[in-house]
């Protein structure tokens, strides 16, 4: 049996050592999906080899992304909070993206738009000689005087976890002062090979210092753990008579509060929702949603179904199946055959591809090569009935050309040149720059909800239609610029050549 | 109101600049160098998406944005040193990346766990590869300070090494520095109008950053320069200091970067002053390009004398010293609008504060204002509410975080320093002859399109 979560230590468990997960391999998904051994991993597999899964690692990297950055894309987009990043002022800057995406987001979904709450701590060669403690009071203060927040998070650095700060005790001290939830939260960027830890260690402060306790459970409430993207489940759960509980971006901390209240939580990718869901459903009794995610006919019938059984409503799940099936397909069947021969290659967070992937074959476009930012052999759960990566191949097939590669935008270059895609769809930022310079067309993403069940098999055909048409630019950018790689690497076919 | 304010918070809401490492864009801006950062994995992200994505998208081009290396430091780089993963991640870089010059930059893991980069990097040196090393822990100031530190490390690690022979000065060859590249949303089309009037007024020029700088080349001939150019209030000034003292180089500072015709005329007299260059190139080109500015002037008079639904006077202005100051000058000069409240949110190194003060007594002969220093975005807003702005909302020149102000207010908000996360800027000047245009199209474009 998988590991219970721990809520009882501070400090988050960082992915790999959870779930053994990697950021650089090389094969297919066929090879990939064996050696990650889901359900024997999930069962402990014991000593040995059971459990390997060999990474490359070899000498050269580009910036990627780190744990404290997604703690701001979701500690600092919660409404009602304020988020401390106690820290030198350069991992302030990251305020800047994080603005304009809630701002954005907010305006999305029809909340006031204002500017996101993070205060930096600011800390100078001083205080790392001497320590900081006080300024982190001071900033906590200037928190509560200002915005009355009903929480506040504090986010660790590489800078503080090195000189050792103690932000645990102040974060207890100022919580019995203010009587409001002070959430420290360990999210040094060095703490763990891959960024997604990030969102961890967001989700394992709300679930241990604001989740309710004791709570009184709402039959028709789902927790629906996502980003910024745009509210399609309100209208699809509203089928099910279920309402929504958006979490943690752009929600308010009650919201965050009642996540304990729900009679399900529900995810569109399991490499976020992973670890927030599964702790719900073991210390607050509120089932997940064990199913392949919403992409796809398969993909969202099952998804639909097993939600459907857990809140006890089959018989509407069926009825919004039937005829969510009969008002797509005709749509569905133009774009496929626009679509046919097309060929596509996916750039994403590591669930989110699986699920993508799924979409595109639905609409005939040719996917054999896909990169993702770093594999979870398996999730939180345990439970084989998350296995996307096994989905995948099951109901679609294999992708022959299938690498981890943690944003890493030199490698993407020989990718490309194997499986010569017509467009990319990318999320993160750095590489859809790449490929636009290779005459390639990238869609961003930046609406995490777009390929999202039925209608999202439509949307994501039309937004391809849309990019599809923009090659003219690429193609003029393409025989106008140099790329910055070198005729030797450039020519190597192998992107993990280095690392052999 | 009172000068360089001690808030009781030292802690900054809304940043308005990047750390030391993100001076990483101060190489990217130097046409065939690449940066290499020693640093955590999501440093070198979050300094190039604040700083040159959410700031005017200027893009990271050749070598920025996710081009970058990064050693990506992790646990056991902290705990045993990351020297050696610094040393294989630079032959790396050798083999798959093409650059004139590359220039290592330390960040906070690097410099707290003890680091030393410079022997590393010197170790490629050695073998004539053109590498530098700069020590820009986040910890150690802005990335203002960044700059400055990257800059005398190129100059003193590589420019003074291949320099061309500088024993004869150039006559007419200046170094110019002036704005922060990148940080500054307009400093490319601004570094080229610079080159452009210099050029016109019969100077051969060394921008050295941005498109129209000759990449490592022109570095080399900085020492061959006859004299320095600071345009910026503090900025660059003690590179001139140090390139005086190193190469026997005077330098010539004009705190306001020059807007509009009479501005710019003067601005130039005050180098060829400087230079003892022949005065009839200016005088010509000064006459040719107030032909032009004046003729678009004149068409824009009617608008500005009778716009039916009159026009905003009161101003304040958020930003840089820089830009700040240059905006003031031109908004009173040029337009005769009304200062209200001026706050400067780069943190001057506080010797320079007072000289930047006399610069708003005397906006013109008859105007003068006060100007704040301040860093925290909360506060900032906390008082640009507060000010009384007469019978109209005010024109806001800031940045993306005073839009929820300007709105409070029902003024207008043009967005012109970082970060500017709505407007998307590629070659646009604000200064010179051709840049006041634009800052003026900007402006009453803006004010008059939330008119109805």
């Amino acid at each position: 049996m998988q590991k219970k979560i721990n809520l009882d230590i501070s400090e988050v468990q960082p992915r790999e050592q959870r779930l053994g997960t990697i950021i650089a391999w090389d094969g297919d998904i066929k090879e990939l999906h064996r050696q990650s051994n889901f359900s024997g991993r999930a069962a402990g597999c014991g000593s040995g080899d059971g459990c390997r899964l060999c990474e490359l690692q070899g000498p050269f990297s580009q910036g990627s992304v780190c744990s404290e950055q997604m703690v701001e894309c979701q500690a600092g987009n919660v409404r009602d909070a304020v988020l401390i990043q106690h820290s030198p002022i350069g991992c302030g800057a990251g305020q800047v993206p994080y603005n304009s995406i809630y701002r954005n987001g907010l305006s999305m979904r029809g909340h006031k738009v204002e500017n996101i709450r993070i205060i930096n701590t600011n800390l100078t060669e001083e205080d790392m000689v001497f320590g900081a403690s006080d300024k982190l009071r001071s900033a906590i203060d200037a928190a509560w005087l200002r915005y009355k927040p009903k929480a506040i998070f504090i986010a660790t650095s590489c800078a503080t976890g090195i000189i050792g700060e103690d932000i645990e005790s102040i974060a207890r001290e100022k919580q019995e002062e203010l009587g409001v939830p002070v959430i420290p939260m360990a999210c040094e960027g060095f703490r763990s090979k891959h960024w997604s830890t990030g969102f961890d260690a967001t989700q394992h402060g709300i679930l241990r210092q604001i989740v309710r306790k004791n709570p009184h459970k709402q039959e028709d409430l789902v927790n629906v753990i996502n980003l910024w993207g745009s509210d399609v489940f309100t209208p699809m759960l509203a089928n099910l008579n279920l309402k929504v509980n958006y979490v943690i971006d752009l929600a308010s901390v009650d919201d965050l509060a009642r996540m304990s209240e729900a009679a399900a939580t529900v995810g569109f990718c399991y490499t976020l929702s992973s670890y927030l869901a599964t702790a719900l459903e073991q210390h607050f009794g509120v089932p997940e949603v064990k199913a392949p995610m919403p992409y796809g006919f398969s993909g969202t019938d099952a998804w639909l179904r097993e939600l459907a059984r857990v809140t006890h409503r089959e018989e509407l799940a069926e009825k919004y199946i039937a005829s969510e099936h009969s008002r797509v397909r005709p749509r569905i069947k133009k774009l496929k055959e626009k679509l046919r021969g097309v060929k596509g290659y996916v750039a994403t967070g590591s669930a989110y591809s699986h699920g993508l992937i799924q979409v595109l074959r639905e609409l005939n476009v040719e996917v054999n090569g896909s990169l993702v930012f770093h594999h979870d052999p398996v999730y939180d759960s345990g439970d084989d009935r998350e296995d996307s990566l096994g989905h995948l191949l099951k109901n679609y097939g294999n992708v022959e050309n299938f690498h981890v590669s943690n944003r890493q935008q030199y490698q993407l270059y020989a990718f490309s040149q194997k499986v010569h895609p017509d467009f990319m769809l990318i999320r993160h930022n750095g590489l859809a720059p790449l490929a636009s310079r290779l005459g390639i067309p990238a869609a961003p993403l930046g609406d995490e909800h777009i390929a999202i069940g039925y209608q999202g098999i439509i949307n994501l055909g039309e937004t391809i239609l849309d990019i599809l048409a923009r090659k003219k630019f690429h193609n003029s950018i393409k025989t106008h610029v140099k790329l910055p790689y070198t005729d030797w690497w450039l020519k190597q076919k192998d992107a993990y050549i280095l690392a052999r | 109101m009172e000068t360089c304010k001690n808030t009781k918070f030292t802690s900054i809401n809304q940043v308005r600049y990047g750390c030391a490492l993100g001076a990483f864009h101060s190489v990217s801006a130097i046409p065939g160098a690449m940066p290499i950062a020693h640093c955590g994995p999501g440093c070198v992200d979050k300094q190039y998406m604040s700083l040159s994505f959410y700031n005017g998208f200027q893009g990271g081009g050749y070598s920025g944005g996710a081009v970058i290396p990064s050693s990506n430091l992790q646990e056991n780089d902290v705990v045993f040193g990351g020297a050696k993963r610094l040393q294989e991640l630079i032959e790396a870089s050798l083999k798959i990346l093409k650059a004139d010059l590359f220039v290592v930059l330390n960040g906070c893991i690097g410099e707290l766990v003890g680091d030393d980069t410079g022997a590393v990097v010197d170790s490629f040196q050695k073998q004539g590869i053109p590498i530098v090393n700069a020590e820009t822990g986040g910890f150690k100031g802005n990335n203002f300070i960044g700059h400055e530190i990257v800059v005398k490390a190129i100059i003193e690690q590589f420019v003074d090494k291949y320099a061309q022979p500088h024993e004869q000065k150039q006559k007419g060859l200046i170094n110019v520095w002036s704005e922060l590249p990148f940080q500054n949303t307009f400093w490319r089309g601004d570094l080229a109008e610079l080159k452009r009037v210099l050029e016109g007024a019969g100077f051969a020029v060394n921008i050295l950053f941005g498109n129209t700088a000759n990449g490592v080349e022109e570095w080399k001939s900085i020492p061959k320069a006859q004299f320095n150019l600071v345009v910026s209030p503090w900025l660059g000034l003690s590179i001139a200091q140090y390139l005086e003292e190193k190469y026997d180089q005077p330098y010539l500072h004009i705190p306001v970067l020059p807007i509009g015709a009479d501005q710019t005329a003067d601005f130039l007299h005050k180098v060829v002053d400087f230079a003892g260059i022949d005065k009839q190139k200016v005088d010509q080109f000064i006459v040719a390009e107030e032909k032009k500015y004046y003729y678009y002037l004149e068409h824009f008079t009617d608008f500005y004398a009778e716009y039916w639904w009159g026009l905003p006077s009161s101003y304040a202005v958020v930003g840089d010293s820089a830009y700040n100051l240059a905006i003031n000058k031109f908004l009173v000069k040029q337009l005769g609008l009304i200062p209200a409240i001026q706050i400067i949110t780069d943190n001057p190194p506080e010797k320079y504060r007072q000289a930047i003060i006399e610069e708003y007594k005397n906006l013109d002969t008859d105007v003068s204002t006060d100007v704040t220093f301040l860093e925290d975005g909360y506060e900032i807003n906390t008082i640009l509410e507060k000010v009384n702005y007469g019978h109209r909302p005010p024109i806001i020149f800031g940045t993306t975080w005073e839009r929820d102000t300007s709105k409070k207010l029902g003024g207008s908000i043009v967005e012109v320093g970082f970060p500017a996360s709505y407007e998307v800027v590629l070659d646009r000047t604000y200064i010179g002859y051709r840049g006041a245009l634009s800052l003026l199209e900007k402006i009453f474009t803006t004010v008059i399109s939330k008119s109805a």
